[in-house]
């Protein structure tokens, strides 16, 4: 699985359009498999992050393909935050989890103040406007993808991507308004 | 403004950049000196910038959407038919669930184990349910069964299983103080239920003591068969064993060399988890040595060392003293007494199947069982000691060329089988070889079955296996025992080539030469051996298998031949009192199968001995409800067409009460036995133009619950032809018993049964069908004034046959398409149309149907059909004026009942039968 996907990885980073569906669709089932574990392992009522869950998700990866420094990081967690996204807003547009199979629940936050994030309109209205983004300016969509999907840090995404905070930042700020502009104009 | 556009937002972006960097007051005059450069962009920015501190105020995308937490509210959760009620563990590979089922009546429980295993997409997700639904098909008394496999809506891949209450074999052993012949005996059946498995091209690969459970009545039942081959594709093979023993995947304590190391899986692979199961449940020990180790040390071990042997392991200089004295009291026996029973036979029977070198090791379970049986009888066993030189030789690591294409794997078994033939080496070699043949057919079928166009490569396996045989079986007479496993390699590739029961190559009549062979190879040791065990239980199932493929060819006279030698060699089989339980499963089947075969054949008389015979082998047997119902089944048909409907009722209901009581290995047999029951019990209560009570009202209920059965069962499986043709069949039998009284409801009942044969294609059989139904829905149209439609709906079943070739006839059988069609044609021709002309045609249909000889005044299946033809006939003659014919028809009709009363005096049916032939003449009369 694991060396699957980062020889996935590097067929779609030498440019190779079509594998990237194929790995979208191994990170999906990694990334379930992986929160499924480490719910296991922590026992019952625990939560986790999207940000563990991606870290899991990598060591074992990196682990398993026994090349310490492929697949680089930031490269999977930009494929994997991206993978993330899709996955949350297909939760949230199957409503409450509770009626569904599996081992783990993607539940969401209490949202009694302000304004409700969690509805899946709303999320999939943020999922298109990303795709719309992506084409524009894939940068920008990546850093959405990772801090407000995954709930990565400024610090954790300058990191992984190499660039400045500030940098991140001001990105991040870009892409809101992009977001929230062109959201509001479908309204 | 509306949707910023890529290209707008190419222009506006490095702007953006340079204001957000930029304090609030700063904007204001930057926003004030570009707008005097441009204005558009300019206001294109505030605007923007203005919603940037809107947003900023409302925290938009500042909460994160969702967390992940664990609250499994699995229970109440539905999988298929089954609520998961509470969790039973959780291990390595996932958690186990409690499920039930209910479905109103009677309930069943389950056990959900869910896999933590990620499936790599579609595929894997099919492939899963594909190798899940293979394994469902295994049956076996004394194996946990397989009732699903699916994949929840989470994409996390589950079973559902028998649910099993039991203990460890070896804390069961242990608890019980069972003494060493006890465990052997039980060992057996562990041995029976995983020689099954082979049989079916199974192998287990994790057979350890907490997957073989005995429950409180000391029925052996082993879990997980298969399974680990299920997860196997998802998960690397090689190099897991250490790293992944962490996470329980599979347990080094009874993985075999071959496992450790990555190399291909066969049944010597469980043959060798067998030998460590034994060494334990005799020894209380691990062949290893007791003392606790790393994963590591247990790898070397596996790999290098020889284990101790199984006497010398339970001595107390070797062990501390009170240990061994603790094994041996829980084996109801000191610690002398133990090392003396297992030092010899048992410690050379332990050793053969732990040799590191699976093709040492013996070449099948059965062979490990009849090892096994035979010290338990007193007799040799086969296996031979080690010697001295063998054992202190430090195993040497082999380094196997891991085989994957099949065409190699076929060539590597060609050539090593013809270096074989050439050489010509001693016998004691070649049956060796010979026992291998059927392991490595295992193997090969293994390789070979997931590459695409592997049909080739069985035919090749079969044709290189068969010149092995035919080089064997000339020199072989004056070997009994070599001739016996040649017989029996005949007999596996006559199932590989041809037997309608397995998945076959689809060639009848080579599998007919190769059951030949076998039966007369068997027959040459039957004549020095005539009660020899194996010998004559295969000779009765290669009767079987021959006479199945006589009826399919139509060569009834042989069929019936072998019909009774198949019976008659499992009578002797069975007079020898030592059959195992799967051994008297078979044969309850087989009996089974002889009675059905012969009621096929129109021989009820003979069949009702066959089919009491099944009921009563089922009832004997732990889990043989389902077989028990079959063969009340059976004996209800044979019963009936003897004339004997109150008997028939009686085995009928209590068939029924069985299937609905009784817990199946899956749903479709569930589904499959309880359709079968219904359907039965409403043609004997009512069915029309046939054998029956009279009793309409209630043939009419349990015919309804039959088809809705299957019709529920066919709108869930698109795909599903089988369960497509039992609506179209149970639709007929009860549209044809409601239109005598709902024709709307008959009507209804009709066209769901042609939409369903109709979604069947490329099917003669189902076209037959359609047509039969098709002409069948015209009655009840001209019932209701729809005659236009009746017409072509005939019309449209005559096409059918046509293009079947059926029409026009040359002989027609009473039971046929044909003749279902030409009576409706007929019918309406007689109703709407010319009465001469409907008088020709059934003359000319009665024409047709003596050409195939029917036998009304002995068949009891043809009496009422052909009474009922000359009933018709009488009645049209009599509308065209035509009274002396009306007469003759008449008087054959009232002849024919006359007849079987003499027969059968005092029959309700038959005189039911005789006052109906004889009212037209009393209403003449008077």
């Amino acid at each position: 699985m694991g060396s699957n996907i980062s020889s996935l990885i590097e067929v779609v980073e030498k440019g190779d359009g079509s594998a990237a569906e194929a790995l979208f669709a191994a990170l999906y089932s990694e990334l379930r498999r992986v929160a499924r574990r480490e719910l296991a392992r922590q026992g019952s009522s625990v939560s986790l992050s999207a940000t563990t869950l991606l870290h899991e998700a990598y060591l074992d990866i990196a682990s398993q393909n026994g090349t310490p420094s492929f697949p680089d990081r930031g490269h999977f967690m930009s494929y994997a935050a991206r993978v993330m996204r899709g996955l949350i807003i297909d939760h949230a547009r199957k409503g409450q989890a509770q009626k569904r199979g599996g081992q783990f629940e993607i539940t969401a936050l209490s949202t009694d103040v302000g304004e409700s994030v969690a509805d899946h309109r709303e999320l999939e209205r943020i999922g298109a406007a990303l795709d719309e983004l992506t084409k524009t300016d894939a940068s920008l969509a990546e850093i959405v993808d990772m801090k407000f999907f995954c709930g990565f840090s400024f610090a954790e995404i300058a990191e992984l991507r190499g660039i400045s905070e500030r940098t991140v930042q001001r990105k991040w700020e870009k892409a809101r308004i992009y977001l929230h502009h062109n959201i509001r104009t479908q309204l | 403004m509306s949707t910023i556009r890529p290209d707008q937002w190419e222009s506006v972006s490095p702007y953006l950049d340079q204001a957000l960097t930029l304090s609030e007051d700063a904007r204001a005059a930057w926003l004030a000196s570009l707008r005097e450069q441009n204005r558009e962009l300019a206001d294109c920015l505030e605007t923007l910038l203005a919603e940037h501190r809107e947003l900023a105020n409302k925290g938009f995308l500042e909460r994160p959407p969702l967390v992940i937490t664990s609250e499994p509210p699995l229970a109440g959760q539905k999988l298929g038919a089954y609520t998961l009620t509470s969790p039973i563990g959780y291990g390595g590979m996932g958690s186990v669930w409690l499920a039930e089922r209910s479905d109103g009546r009677f309930q069943r429980r389950a056990a959900v184990k869910f896999l933590n295993v990620a499936l790599a997409g579609r595929g894997g997700e099919q492939r899963f349910k594909r190798e899940g639904s293979f394994l469902a098909r295994l049956a076996h008394p004394n194996i946990a069964g397989l009732i699903d496999a699916g994949v929840s809506s989470e994409a996390q891949p589950y079973l559902i299983l028998e649910h099993v209450e039991g203990e460890h074999i070896d804390r069961y052993c242990d608890e019980r103080r069972l003494d060493i012949r006890a465990r052997l005996r039980l060992f057996l059946d562990v041995l029976a239920a995983v020689a099954h498995a082979h049989a079916n091209l199974i192998v287990h690969r994790d057979l350890k003591p907490s997957n073989v459970l005995v429950s409180n009545d000391g029925q052996v039942k082993l879990l997980d068969f298969g399974i680990a081959k299920l997860l196997e594709t998802e998960q690397p093979t090689t190099a897991t064993m250490l790293t992944q023993e962490g996470g329980g995947a599979l347990t080094p304590a009874y993985a075999a060399p071959e496992q450790v190391k990555g190399e291909p899986v066969t049944t010597a692979t469980d043959v060798y988890a067998l030998g460590v199961l034994l060494y334990a449940l005799l020894t209380g020990l691990h062949p290893a040595g007791a003392r606790t180790r790393s994963a590591a040390e247990l790898v070397k071990a596996i790999l290098e060392t020889e284990p101790q042997r199984a006497s010398d392991a339970v001595k107390p200089a070797n062990e501390e003293a009170e240990a061994v004295t603790s094994i041996a009291t829980k084996r109801a026996t000191t610690a002398d007494k133990l090392a003396r029973l297992l030092r010899g036979d048992l410690d050379t029977i332990i050793s053969k199947a732990l040799k590191k070198n699976p093709q040492e090791r013996y070449t099948s379970v059965t062979a490990f069982a009849d090892d096994i049986r035979r010290y338990l009888a007193h007799e040799p066993i086969s296996a031979r000691p080690d010697t001295f030189l063998y054992r202190t030789r430090k195993f040497v690591r082999r380094h196997w060329l891991p085989v994957a294409a099949a065409a190699l794997v076929i060539a590597t078994l060609s050539v090593s089988l013809f270096q074989v033939n050439r050489e010509r080496v001693i016998a004691e070699r070649r049956f060796t070889q010979l026992r291998q043949l059927s392991n490595r057919i295992f193997d090969f079928d293994k390789a070979i079955n997931n590459l695409p166009g592997s049909t080739d490569a069985r035919q090749k396996l079969v044709a290189v296996s068969l010149e092995y045989l035919e080089g064997l079986a000339s020199d072989a007479r004056s070997d009994l025992d070599l001739t016996r496993e040649v017989a029996e390699g005949y007999w596996r590739i006559a199932r590989v080539q041809g037997v309608p029961v397995d998945l076959n190559l689809g060639e009848p009549a080579k599998a007919e030469a190769s059951l030949k062979k076998a039966d007369e190879l068997l027959e040459a040791v039957l004549t020095s051996r005539p009660t020899d065990h194996l010998a004559l239980f295969r000779s009765a199932i290669v009767a079987r298998d021959r006479m199945i493929l006589a009826q399919e060819a139509h060569q009834y006279a042989d069929a019936v031949t072998f019909a009774h030698k198949a019976a008659g060699r499992m009578d002797r089989f069975l007079l020898r009192g030592d059959a195992s339980t799967s051994e008297r499963s078979d044969a309850a089947g087989l009996y089974g199968n002889v009675a059905q075969a012969l009621i096929n054949m129109h021989l009820y008389g003979e069949a009702v001995p066959h089919a009491r015979r099944t009921v009563e082998l089922a009832r004997s047997l732990p889990s043989g409800q389902y077989r028990a119902a079959q063969g009340l089944s059976l004996l209800a048909n044979a019963l009936r067409y003897q004339g004997d409907l109150e008997g028939a009722l009686q085995s009928i209901q209590e068939a029924r009460k069985i299937a609905e009581e009784a817990v199946y290995e899956n749903e479709i047999s569930r589904l499959l036995n309880i359709y079968g029951v219904l359907l039965r019990q409403g043609l004997i209560l009512g069915d029309d133009d046939g054998v029956n009570l009279n009793r309409p009202a209630e043939a009419i209920e349990s015919l309804q619950r039959a088809f809705d059965m299957v019709e529920e069962a066919a709108r869930k499986d698109p795909n599903d032809a089988a369960t497509r043709t039992r609506v179209g069949n149970s639709g007929t039998i009860l549209g044809n018993i409601l239109r005598h009284r709902d024709p709307q409801r008959a009507l209804a009942v009709y066209d769901t049964a042609i939409r369903r044969l109709g979604e069947i294609r490329n099917s003669v059989p189902a076209r037959l069908d359609q047509a039969m139904a098709l002409a069948n829905s015209s009655y009840p149209l001209l019932s209701l004034h729809r005659g236009s439609e009746a017409k072509q709906r005939i019309v449209q079943a005559v096409a059918i046959l046509k293009q079947t070739k059926d029409y026009p006839p040359e002989s027609v059988k009473l039971d046929s398409a044909v003749y279902i069609v030409s009576c409706a044609d007929a019918d309406y021709e007689a109703k709407e149309g010319d009465v001469h002309r409907a008088v020709q045609m059934y003359e000319q249909l009665l024409a047709v149907v003596m050409v195939a000889k029917p036998e009304p005044l002995n068949d009891m299946w043809d009496a009422p059909r052909m009474s009922h033809l000359y009933e018709n006939l009488a009645a049209l003659y009599r509308r065209s004026g035509e009274a002396d014919k009306a007469d003759g028809m008449q008087q054959k009709r009232l002849e024919l009942w006359r007849q079987w009363e003499q027969k059968l005096p005092d029959n309700a049916f038959v005189r039911r039968q005789l006052e109906a032939a004889a009212l037209p003449q009393l209403i003449a009369n008077n």
